[in-house]
């Protein structure tokens, strides 16, 4: 290839990649852990109140009293078939409307049979890290963080295509090589294009559906206009009628199939597809109907844990599959895998941690671009004359130990609070939110302060610190008499941040070794560290 | 007569091109394949979805290599060109199918 299209495509490379990459870094490292959002749901959600869940076949027996008991119930309520601490009733509802959906309700009955109807208050740490994934740490409403969101994935997209030009001359020279040395550059360089190639159609997926979810409205308007000229206008349809419609009666929901019912019916029509969750719905246009919720690990789902299907209730027929992993058409199958594909949800498991670990070498991939940035900028400042950094050199890697470094210590701080925080309180989600960007922006004034190098290991410490905070509430919960320890998943929760907190403070040490005994113009050099 | 080389100094104007017109091209693009493949008139069809979708990997792909124009000139001349073909297609495909 022409070595000028290869030297454009490295400056278009490094500018893209210096403008995203710590934003790509926030999406990657919080993507991950939405990975496992269901365990750790569990592990951040406080023991209920309400009275065990009844076994499914003694299900129709509640439903029944709540139906009676309860008319804002009707017109829409779901039957769980997993109940678990993070969903801990076998019946639930949401009041108000779509749009503006009020509190959630679970029912349970005594063991005298007596009706228990509790507020459902859910934890909102996953919900939280999983906006931080999606508006790539912004704190900013949807509106504003979405747009720049796309903007950011497209820079990503660029890179992508910079970075395989970049690579394509050397290709098979530097394929397998892996540099480790004297030469730091070349040892970075090595490991961030290793990452890059082995996981370049993870990386496609991810630009290409990062863009949609950002800019899917806009281009729906736009396909949509252009699809209207030369054509009658059509009439809009009027808007609902504000407010939730006046409840069912009684009468018009009674008599729909039991959840075992459905259940076998299902298992009939789809084989292989393990129900999650039964909506009983009503309306005055459509009568009885209903959709479900369930797994089939053989194929893509379109929601990131569940396909969904809609149901007549009351004979158990499955009424519309267009989002039904395995009973899809062509057409939907193929619109389907650009979810499955981002949210990895086919194959169960083995997909899913290969995601998580994929998502975090993508992380490491931003942080180690950075890293390459700010060294040929030392070789090129030194080769000029210069003995120290530059200002935006120095700034730069300050922000690139102290951005990346921040989220991971903010995350895990967030999410260790979820068991001290008070269960049921209405601004949890605030208190949730504050804490990370407290700890996220106290980190990267800390690295800005005090230079990469004297933060780099003491930021690393603290993202252990935090991180070992997580293993930690939950071990001591019986001892301080606060928090819980439920079992199951949520132990891998713990678990996980165990071996993390290992990783981060393996690497403390060695970023601390490296300040001593680095080359003393480099940014990671601590002078009032050096032996010589 | 040897070609100029590359560089990336004129980025913005065939970034600006790539944004602007590399946008307009992938609309006549994905318009023409939802006009092609379309049944119904749905708007949220599995071909509509579809076709919003594959917006995504066309204008990414002109943004990344909207580059290797050789200025931002020819970057701005050529995506125009493209376009009319581009929306001379749909034209025709819209009055064939109707």
């Amino acid at each position: 290839m022409r070595t000028d299209i290869v030297k454009t495509y490295k400056d278009v490379h490094s500018w893209v990649g210096i403008i995203a990459g710590l934003a790509l870094f926030v999406a990657f490292y919080a993507g991950a852990i939405t990975m496992f959002a269901e365990p750790l749901n569990r592990w951040a959600s406080g023991p209920t109140r309400i009275a065990a869940p009844p076994s499914l076949d003694h299900t129709p027996e509640l439903i029944d009293k709540v139906l009676r008991a309860r008319p804002d119930a009707r017109a829409a309520y779901t039957v769980h078939f997993d109940t678990g601490p993070d969903q801990p009733a076998r019946l639930s509802w949401t009041t108000g409307t779509r749009r503006a959906p009020g509190p959630t309700f679970l029912a349970a009955q005594t063991p005298d049979g007596v009706l228990q109807v509790v507020r459902q208050d859910p934890s909102p740490v996953s919900e939280l890290v999983d906006v931080l994934h999606q508006q790539v740490g912004l704190p900013f409403s949807r509106a504003v963080a979405m747009p720049i969101m796309g903007v950011i994935s497209l820079l990503y997209a660029v890179a992508i295509i910079s970075g395989i030009i970049c690579l394509l001359p050397s290709l098979t020279k530097d394929l397998f090589a892996l540099r480790f040395g004297k030469n730091v550059k070349r040892m970075w360089l090595d490991l961030h294009n290793l990452l890059g190639l082995f996981s370049l159609p993870f990386h496609i997926i991810m630009a290409i559906t990062a863009v949609i979810f950002a800019f899917h409205d806009q281009i729906y308007d736009v396909q949509g206009a252009v699809n209207q000229v030369g054509t009658a206008t059509v009439r809009r349809r009027p808007p609902p009628p504000p407010g939730p419609p006046r409840p069912p009666a009684y009468d018009a929901v009674r008599d729909t199939l039991s959840p075992v019912d459905v259940q076998r019916r299902i298992a009939v029509q789809a084989p292989g597809f393990a129900l999650r969750s039964i909506t009983y719905r009503y309306d005055a246009k459509q009568g009885a109907h209903g959709d479900i919720t369930g797994v089939d690990p053989r194929y893509g789902m379109r929601a990131p844990t569940y396909g969904r299907a809609e149901i007549d209730t009351r004979t158990g027929a499955m009424t519309e599959a267009n989002y039904m992993p395995g009973r899809q058409g062509p057409w939907f199958a193929a619109v389907t895998s650009f979810f499955t594909l981002h949210f990895g949800s086919f194959g169960g498991a083995p997909v899913r941690w290969s995601y998580f670990l994929l998502g975090l070498a993508g992380a490491f991939m931003f942080y180690s671009g950075n890293l390459l940035w700010i060294e040929s900028r030392r070789r090129k400042e030194r080769k000029a004359g210069a003995v120290t950094q530059s200002r935006a050199t120095r700034i730069l890697a300050s922000l690139t130990v102290g951005v990346p470094l921040g989220c991971i210590a903010g995350i895990s701080l967030t999410i260790a609070a979820a068991k001290w925080l008070p269960v049921g309180r209405a601004d949890l989600a605030a208190w949730h939110s504050a804490i990370y960007y407290l700890v996220f922006v106290a980190a990267v004034i800390w690295a800005l302060l005090r230079g990469a190098a004297r933060s780099g290991s003491a930021l690393l410490w603290a993202a252990a610190g935090a991180t070992t905070a997580i293993p930690l509430t939950t071990i001591l919960s019986p001892v301080l008499a606060h928090g819980w320890s439920h079992p199951g998943a949520s132990r891998l929760v713990d678990l996980v941040a165990v071996v993390g907190a290992a990783g981060f403070a393996t690497m403390a040490r060695a970023a601390r070794r490296r300040a001593m005994a680095g080359p003393r113009d480099s940014v990671w050099a601590d002078p009032s560290l050096a032996t010589t | 007569m040897s070609r100029p080389l590359l560089t990336s100094r004129d980025w913005f104007g065939k970034v600006s091109a790539a944004a602007v017109l590399g946008f307009t091209l992938t609309l006549a693009l994905t318009c023409t394949f939802a006009t092609l493949v379309s049944t119904d008139a749905d708007v949220f069809s599995a071909q509509r979805q579809l076709a919003m979708w594959l917006a995504s990997p066309i204008w990414c792909a002109i943004l990344g290599l909207c580059f290797l124009f050789r200025s931002s000139a020819r970057a701005w001349a050529w995506l125009a060109l493209a376009n009319l073909l581009a929306w001379a297609i749909y034209a025709a495909a819209r009055l064939v199918l109707g």
